[in-house]
């Protein structure tokens, strides 16, 4: 029994020791050695505590100096003259501060309209996309209906298409309704994500069924419990759904450019990537990287403001449930 | 339970979503059979009068095109490559920032900057680093050998031609390993720590009274208990690196390929860009049928291991 | 039970696709043909896609508006809408897009393969019916009097675009006219005048000349690569042109690069590049503008000749040193030649094309807006000026702001004018590629196929066939 104690020791911290007090006192001499290893042991453990928390941070620190060293090649980039940037062997820190850079990228496009029409177009189609996804969410994690596996998987399949084929077609589409350069053009077509309604079914279904009987005997319609008790459980994840849908609209490219491209919709991509290519055709990469960062900022902004959530909800569309 | 009412009501809740993607996923699909099978489509063509008869052409076209093979390799090599190693990589990351507390939310931020970025603009900062001015013909010495070989020869190494013209296939692929996982990380990162943190500690309160060591409680503990977001991250992995094209764009150009081998990194998507920027709808269609049947078959094969491995 | 309700969405489905195949866009893309009393005086908005930038030192769409309000004095009621859609890739996306569902421009920036492209769907006007039109007509101007214009072209005009340039338009194989040059530029040579002065040298002429100067150059300063070449594409296709070997057919059987000549030109090439004579940029890594401006005294590689973009001249003079100097000063000729009397060089930079329309009008109004843009001499030398870009028209050479500017060119503050100068004293040698759908990728192939056997990553014979393959897939 007391080897069986001190062997246990030897394990656990010294908090644990003290109640044993008792059976210790009858082993005192055998119990002396046994203590000096122990603290050994313990000094040891704490060594080899302090070297794996240093090793963990060593290499946390290595991975994280990985991640940030192109983001300091770009801002690096973006604060270049082009003939310095066309330097054989390229300088860790810019000679001469070219702000005119960014003045150059901004220029190019009056900002402040392509900022309206983003954040106009983010906001839109946000909000419409949620009413979408929380209808369906609740759907397919609710309600009970024939055919609704059937539908679930066709719709997790259609995930699976790469979308680039779709713009052809869609551009068609848009076309014949009449929708070119209108911000129309740019909110509906993307409004329902596959991606968002599987996210917010596995948030729905996190919440306990009993919930929804309970709610039922009470004589709560669905749609009221859904306003009243889903909706405000699964408020982290449509945050998340919010922030990824405006960093989608800020970074949206190639479709906008087609569809609507006039000076009245134009979107901030579109209007920045004019800054990309110079007079002559050829490409002037450090205004290039001065857009790329004014691009990036506001999102970099949002990120650390509301870091939690987008966390959050992003973790939740893990499998569970 | 299911009555007639619920029935209706089902159906009610899903129409708006339903209606939109009739319009602007389930149509452009049915669209894409159609330019698929119909043989030499293009849009162009079409809208020129031509007319084009059905059959299997566009298919043949492209799976006897030598450059498809070359994207088929790529893709698979790609996917079965990044994703395990970012999937290791995120794990240990995960669980040594969740085993921290000093710096844990700023590099949790840190991790996940690149999440946010343009792939193809940092593609060319990473093209940047990597990149080797005036190799002469022999090899042996270059006017910049790029911040990367700057580094390896700090430690003594030869400097190695990684994306320049007469760059070795398995260089140019390290290059890609290397920016695809460095892009891939945030994501996982964030999906396995929220997993992380929603272990319950008397797991590991067991293990240390059990005596186990740490590697033996992450391949023991940690990672069955994970398993679920593992699972997560490995099909979305998968689906994303079968889509993969941006990244290369950024690293090699619209070339897909150093200087002098054009298209050897090319990928399945990368093939599909380059047929719709030469009209050829009928053959980006098949392509984009045959990457769907395989995305859709190692799906299938991800949830079937992961049936079996994941614990609920 | 599931699988019911499955083909029940099946069916759905495929209702749903036969009711929007009805929608299919129908193509207003019937032949135009001039209206009888041509432009009729109405309002019509023409749209103009381009890749003009307006930078402070380029204000290329500041420089446009200005004309189109010229314009405007005499057609008040055209109105010119234009748009800088990226670069020229982005341009031929976006139409070729657009067509397929009949909504493209009226008029657009081209290459010829955009143009080879868009004719799949016969979108492009042919432009001989206004050219040759000899009809005069009239109509009011912005200060409400009748003024005379007509469609056509006279002699004058058509004999003033330069030969070369004026040809890119009927690069087809059909002898029709598809399009107008608007701006264009060619490859220089730009040598370093410093260093051939201070050794003597002599600026080489011939290819024969041009590898006995490098072999000397490597003599003085062996750690240098004498020359770099930007674009191996279009050194393999000027070398097609100048060694009268074949590259690519419009009509018939397109891609007759692979020949002995070309063969034997490269193994010759390769036996240079061993001796560390040239690069490119696809070879170096960079712009070779990079070691050619490159001033540092020791422990850099240096060039002292470079061929690239007239265009582009700016980025090849050295950066001014702290009193203000250029290091070195820069001197800029033709390219070598195999045979000097039959000089052949490049011509690049964009054509206009103008696309059918469902009104006529709208078409009519952009060749009147096209055919200014192209034959007003101002415009052409201040546009030339404003952007580093060669004029297309022979006479801007005597306009007196452009003549002026010419007149100051040097190797130094004023490199862009010594660019211009050395273009326009070559027009006779501009030649143009057929082209056709798919001769985009013969220039990308030839010169990925030129690096590649530089470079020995492929045999020659694997290395043509490769791209006689690639080419192949592509029509």
């Amino acid at each position: 029994m007391d080897k069986e104690e001190n062997k246990m020791t030897e394990k656990v911290d010294s908090e644990n020791i003290a109640p044993e007090n008792d059976s210790v006192e009858i082993v005192k001499i055998e119990v002396s050695q046994e203590e000096l290893d122990v603290k050994k042991i313990k000094r040891s453990q704490k060594i080899g505590k302090i070297a794996a928390t240093v090793g963990v941070y060593i290499f946390l620190i290595f991975i994280a100096i990985i991640v940030l060293f192109p983001f300091y090649w770009m801002l690096n980039s973006s604060l270049k003259t082009i003939e310095e940037y066309k330097w054989t062997k390229p300088s860790f820190f810019p000679n001469k501060l070219d702000w005119a850079n960014y003045y150059e990228a901004y220029k190019a496009a009056s900002l402040g309209d392509l900022f309206l029409h983003t954040v106009y177009v983010g906001l839109i189609s946000t909000v419409l996309s949620l009413i979408i996804t929380v209808l369906s969410a609740f759907a397919f994690a609710r309600l009970d209906f024939k055919g609704k596996n059937a539908v679930f998987a066709v719709l997790l399949a259609t995930m699976m298409i790469p979308g680039e084929l779709f713009t052809i077609t869609n551009y068609s589409t848009i076309y014949a309704l009449g929708w070119q350069n209108t911000f129309s053009a740019m909110i509906i077509p993307f409004l329902v994500s596959v991606f968002y309604i599987y996210l917010l079914r596995q948030n729905f279904l996190q919440i306990p069924n009993e919930l929804y009987l309970a709610a039922k005997v009470d004589g709560t319609s669905d749609f009221k419990y859904l306003l009243k008790v889903m909706v405000p459980l699964a408020l982290p994840t449509l945050i998340s759904i919010t922030i990824l849908k405006m960093m989608g609209a800020w970074n949206t490219y190639v479709w906008p450019n087609l569809v609507a491209n006039d000076d009245a919709h134009k979107l901030i991509t579109n209007g920045l990537r004019n800054a990309f290519t110079a007079a002559d055709g050829t490409s002037d990469y450090p205004v290039q990287m001065a857009a790329v960062a004014i691009v990036s900022a506001p999102l970099f902004i949002v990120f650390l403001f509301l870091r939690k959530y987008i966390m959050k909800g992003v973790s939740r569309s893990g499998i569970k449930g | 339970m299911v009555d007639g009412k619920t029935q209706w009501k089902g159906w009610l809740y899903l129409a708006p979503a339903l209606i939109m993607l009739a319009i602007f996923t389930f149509w452009p699909i049915i669209n894409t059979l159609y330019m698929a099978f119909s043989n030499g489509y293009t849009s162009l063509g079409s809208a020129g009068g031509e007319t084009y008869s059905l059959g299997i052409e566009n298919f043949i076209k492209v799976i006897q095109y030598k450059g498809f093979v070359t994207c088929l390799k790529n893709t698979c090599l790609l996917c079965i490559i990044t994703v395990p190693v970012s999937t290791i990589l995120a794990l240990l990351i995960s669980v040594a920032l969740n085993s921290i507390k000093v710096l844990n939310r700023a590099l949790q931020t840190i991790y996940f900057l690149p999440y946010v970025t343009n792939s193809i603009a940092i593609g060319m900062v990473f093209a940047m680093m990597f990149n080797i001015v005036g190799l002469t013909p022999n090899g042996d010495s270059a006017i910049t050998w790029g911040i990367i070989n700057n580094i390896i020869q700090l430690f003594g190494g030869k400097g190695i031609n990684w994306i320049n013209a007469g760059s070795n296939y398995w260089a140019n692929m390290m290059v890609m390993i290397i920016y695809i996982v460095w892009n891939a990380l945030p994501f996982k990162i964030l999906i396995l720590l929220g997993g992380l943190q929603s272990i319950n500690k008397q797991y590991y309160d067991a293990a240390k009274i059990d005596g186990a060591s740490r590697s033996r409680i992450l391949w023991r503990i940690t990672v069955p208990l994970l398993s679920p977001m593992i699972a997560y991250v490995v099909i979305t992995g998968f689906i994303g690196g079968f889509k993969e094209y941006t990244s290369i764009v950024g690293v090699f150009g619209n070339t897909m390929g150093p200087a002098g081998n054009p298209r050897v990194l090319n990928t399945i998507v990368g093939f599909i860009y380059d047929s719709l920027s030469n009209n050829n709808y009928g053959r980006a269609s098949a392509a984009a049928l045959i990457l769907f049947v395989i995305i859709f078959i190692v799906t299938m094969l991800n949830m079937y291991v992961s049936k079996k491995k994941v614990h609920y | 039970m599931k699988r019911k309700s499955f083909i029940g969405c099946l069916v759905a489905l495929a209702t749903l696709a036969t009711l929007s195949g009805c929608n299919k866009a129908t193509t207003g893309l019937t032949n135009f043909v001039i209206p009888e009393g041509g432009y009729d005086g109405s309002e019509v908005t023409i749209t103009f896609y381009h890749t003009m930038g307006d930078t402070t030192s380029a204000p290329l769409r500041s420089t446009l508006d200005k004309y189109i309000a010229e314009f405007n004095k005499t057609f008040p009621n055209i109105h010119v809408e234009h748009e800088q859609i990226g670069n020229y890739d982005n341009v031929r996306d976006k139409i070729k897009e657009q067509i397929s569902v009949g909504a493209q421009p009226n008029m657009a920036y081209s290459y010829p393969d955009h143009v080879a492209l868009y004719n799949k769907a016969h979108a492009v006007v042919t432009l001989d019916q206004f050219i040759d039109d000899t009809k005069e007509y009239e109509t009011t101007n912005a200060a409400g009097e009748k003024v005379k214009y007509t469609f056509g072209l006279t002699k004058e005009q058509k004999d003033d675009f330069i030969k070369g340039y004026y040809d890119t338009g009927k690069a087809y194989g059909d002898d029709l006219m598809y399009s107008l040059p608007y701006s264009k530029s060619t490859e220089v040579l730009y040598y370093n005048k410093t260093f051939f002065e201070n050794n003597k040298l002599n600026v080489p002429t011939t290819w024969d000349e041009m590898w006995t100067l490098c072999a000397r150059i490597k003599e003085i300063d062996p750690s240098s690569t004498p020359l770099g070449y930007d674009s191996a594409n279009n050194w393999f296709i000027t070398m097609c042109e100048q060694m009268e070997s074949p590259y690519t057919s419009a009509v018939g059987n397109h891609f007759l690069f692979n020949n002995k000549k070309n063969k034997d030109w490269l193994i010759d090439l390769k036996e240079k590049y061993k001796a560390g004579y040239f690069t490119t940029q696809g070879l170096l890594g960079t712009y070779t503008s990079s070691i050619f401006t490159e001033t540092a005294t020791q422990d850099a590689t240096k060039s002292y000749m470079s061929i690239g973009s007239s265009a582009g001249a700016t980025h090849q003079r050295p950066e001014k040193d702290a009193e203000g100097n250029y290091p070195f000063e820069v001197g800029i000729a033709s390219i070598p030649q195999i045979n000097p009397n039959k000089p052949k060089v490049i011509s690049q930079g964009p054509d206009i094309c103008i696309f059918k329309n469902d009104n006529p009008q709208k078409v009519c109004a952009s060749w009147l807006f096209l055919k200014y843009i192209t034959t007003c001499v101002e415009l052409q030398a201040e546009f030339g000026l404003v952007s580093g870009y060669v004029p297309v028209l022979k006479s801007v050479s005597d306009n007196p702001v452009y003549k002026a500017a010419i007149e100051k060119a040097d190797g130094g503050a004023n490199i862009a004018a010594l660019s211009a100068k050395v273009c326009l004293e070559q027009e006779e040698a501009y030649y143009t590629s057929p082209a056709f759908v798919g001769s985009s990728t013969a220039r990308d192939e030839v010169g990925s196929l030129l690096e590649a056997v530089v470079t020995e990553q492929k045999t020659i014979d694997e290395a043509f066939a490769d791209a006689i393959d690639e080419c192949e897939y592509a029509i």
